[in-house]
């Protein structure tokens, strides 16, 4: 090995090194702090029957919990109910991220401020969100269902049927901006050559967008699903403001869930072992994103 | 070279605090150093307490007693009811305890006194002349008691009640079937809701739904603690509530909790719902949400004659440094003579000899309202006592929800709420 590119060590690049890992210290201490001991309690805490209403009799059961979540239909019922959340929020995101970062780049002078107002629903404190959502479709208090009654149209939002894709609209209200941006990000990278080449080869807009932007912008698209869907993964104050998982079962995310049990039941260890799958199930998925990604990128 | 020397460091280090996380755990709640100091050293207590408006009336009586105890300061953070019981648990649980007053709220007791987070109370009681602990009404002293030791006294009771516009019920009916034909009725005719129901899942429904379960006759538990709620009057109790919801409350109220309930009877959308007793002066105060309604809401027992209750406690947080100072307070406010202010100041009533006291009716809001939490108070049940309380609430709110959104039949709901209870009852942390 010809270590750092083939310059000579000097007394200076050792000195500025360990200068360099010493600054690190505190960031790892810290990260330590934050992230892997907790990380590393919940894993033990899985294992074991753990209540907070009981600290003085914690047993260790070792994978009797996760055993067990294999038979439990409210663990799988939220697990669907989160994947149907997610994929109806981030594809409709993605298209609708896609076409106003389109559309937006067209424009003109406007482009900034439209840009900016078009931001604006990502910096609502997602709880607020929820609430102010939660009455404004409220039936007989809010100001979207007379709006509706214009047009002949009476719709249960929360009821059994709609209320887990009245959450996903509410997700695409507010995070579609997020992908805006990122396609924004992504498009303004796009190298000029190709767009040019299809102009003067007479390329309609449908055949330069299928063929030639949407192949270019296809990392960027992963990255932006990727960092969408693990944030959405991960919904709770919609259903926290709302719907309280109801009614039924039919609003009750994985993360939800999550919490009625370790918090409201308790029963950490069972919660902990919840989470822990969730975890294995996003590691999977994003796996599996960045192993595309890099099929991109070799391609 | 110093990469690969300071790579493998690293990774020790990671390990390390990972390693430490999976040994033994620290122990818990050390108790901070022993009972309370000598009534003349300057004492800070610290007391968390829920953003309601009974406590914005005890806020204005420390002022007084910290006049009164010039040693003494209180320092009260409120918080909405959400955030409360997971700080309060995290006070709990750490070695320097953030607070030293708890209020608590009547679910929590048997887990949080099974937990040691509470301090036992006989003795203070017992050591404090003229407290008069019998004069609290029956159910709210014994929300306070578990196993037969005392750790909470009552602060303000949230005993469900019928709201309701006297302008256009004019007398409210004391039958539960009587009740569900009259909101059938103003539904079919005017443009009014006959009620307002509160079915969101877990809780709230629970909380309205054991007051029908009341009215036909059935019970979550019998005097033993014996989960009772696999029964007809149980599976009727929940048709009845179904059919109500289906021809009187108002549309896509399904969801509905506390607040949309609220609103639409202060608004004008619906003619009564099942609420607390004190939403009554709340409605009925012109400055208050109610706006030109104000002054036609009346109030009255819930049909069928008994209601849940709740109630909130104090109590004295068992890693407390300060307990006797933190007694000294809450007997103060609690006491028979400062009771009855704050009652006049409008808190919520818990002592007997409050509620019929003649200067209160003057001074407060009127003989009618107290002698109807009066007539409330002697046949009132909480909504679940004993271990792991919350979770049977939740565990029955959910399967209540789930039938009267058509995803369980009212048989399935109720024997799968009935066995859950069980279940969560006797998987007891306490003994």
């Amino acid at each position: 090995m010809t270590g750092e590119q083939g310059h000579r060590r000097t007394s200076g690049g050792d000195a500025s090194t360990r200068l360099g890992r010493l600054l690190v210290l505190p960031l790892l201490a810290v990260l330590g702090a934050v992230l892997i001991y907790p990380v590393m309690f919940t894993a033990r805490v899985s294992l074991q029957d753990y209540r907070l209403n009981a600290l003085d009799r914690v047993e260790f059961i070792g994978l009797e919990h996760y055993a067990s979540l294999l038979s439990n239909a409210t663990f799988t019922t939220a697990l669907r109910n989160t994947a149907v959340f997610v994929v109806v929020a981030v594809t409709l995101e993605l298209v609708l991220g896609l076409a106003l970062a389109l559309a937006v780049q067209r424009l003109g002078r406007p482009r900034d401020v439209v840009r900016s107002l078009l931001l604006m629903p990502m910096f609502v404190t997602p709880i607020a969100v929820g609430l102010v959502f939660r009455f404004l479709l409220n039936q007989q208090l809010g100001l979207i269902p007379p709006l509706l009654d214009v047009f002949g149209l009476r719709i249960n939002f929360f009821g059994p049927d709609l209320a887990l894709l009245s959450l996903a609209m509410i997700d695409v209200w507010q995070w579609t901006p997020l992908m805006f941006l990122m396609m924004v990000a992504g498009l303004e990278s796009l190298p000029q050559a190709p767009f040019e080449a299809a102009r003067v080869d007479g390329a309609s807009t449908w055949f330069t967008f299928r063929r030639v932007t949407l192949p270019l912008l296809r990392p960027a698209i992963i990255i932006a699903v990727m960092i969408r869907m693990l944030d959405a993964l991960r919904v709770f104050e919609y259903v926290f403001a709302i719907t309280r998982g109801g009614p039924g079962q039919a609003t009750e995310t994985i993360q939800y869930l999550i919490y009625r049990v370790g918090f409201q039941f308790f029963r950490l260890g069972e919660a902990s072992a919840m989470a822990y799958v969730l975890v294995g199930i996003v590691l999977t998925l994003v796996g599996v994103l960045v192993w595309l990604t890099r099929r991109e990128a070799s391609a | 070279m110093n990469e690969r020397r300071s790579q493998p460091l690293l990774l020790t280090l990671v390990l390390a605090v990972g390693l430490a996380a999976c040994g033994p755990s620290a122990d818990d709640t050390a108790a901070s150093s022993g009972g309370g100091g000598a009534a003349d050293e300057p004492v800070t207590l610290s007391a968390i307490m829920e953003e309601v408006p009974d406590t914005d009336i005890v806020l204005q009586l420390i002022e007084d007693f910290e006049a009164d105890h010039e040693n003494i300061t209180i320092e009260v953070e409120a918080l909405p009811f959400d955030q409360m019981r997971d700080r309060i648990i995290t006070s709990a649980l750490a070695p320097e305890p953030t607070y030293d007053i708890i209020v608590v709220d009547n679910p929590w007791m048997t887990d949080f006194a099974n937990g040691d987070y509470l301090l036992p109370l006989d003795d203070y009681i017992e050591g404090t002349d003229g407290y008069d602990h019998d004069d609290f009404a029956e159910p709210l002293r014994e929300i306070g008691v578990v196993d037969g030791t005392t750790y909470g006294v009552p602060f303000y009771n949230y005993a469900l009640s019928l709201i309701y516009r006297s302008d256009v019920i004019d007398e409210a009916p004391s039958d539960i079937e009587e009740y569900r034909q009259l909101v059938a009725d103003i539904s079919a005719e005017d443009d009014l809701a006959g009620l307002a129901m509160q079915p969101q899942r877990g809780y709230k429904i629970f909380e309205e739904w054991a007051n029908w379960l009341y009215a036909y006759g059935g019970s979550l538990t019998d005097d033993s603690g014996n989960v009772t709620l696999d029964s007809p009057e149980a599976r009727r109790a929940l048709e009845a509530y179904i059919e109500t919801y289906e021809a009187a409350a108002p549309e896509g109220s399904l969801g509905w909790g506390f607040d949309e309930a609220l609103r639409a009877v202060a608004g004008g959308g619906a003619a009564s719902m099942i609420s607390y007793n004190w939403m009554l002066p709340t409605l009925n105060n012109p400055d208050g949400d109610a706006g030109d309604l104000a002054g036609s809401f009346e109030v009255a027992e819930v049909p069928g004659g008994k209601a849940a209750l709740g109630s909130w406690s104090w109590a004295i947080a068992g890693n407390s440094g300060h307990p006797d100072a933190a007694w000294e307070f809450i007997s103060w406010l609690t006491s028979p003579e400062i009771d009855k202010q704050r009652v006049i100041a409008g808190g919520a009533p818990t002592r007997m000899s409050v509620l019929s006291d003649e200067e209160v009716w003057e001074q407060g809001y009127g003989q009618h309202y107290y002698e109807t939490v009066g007539a409330i108070l002697e046949d009132a049940e909480p909504l679940a006592s004993g271990p792991n309380a919350e979770e049977v609430i939740e565990v029955v709110g959910t399967h209540l929800n789930a039938a009267i959104a058509g995803d369980e039949s009212v048989d399935q709901a109720i024997s799968r709420a009935a066995a859950e209870a069980e279940t969560a009852f006797g998987q007891s942390s306490g003994g």
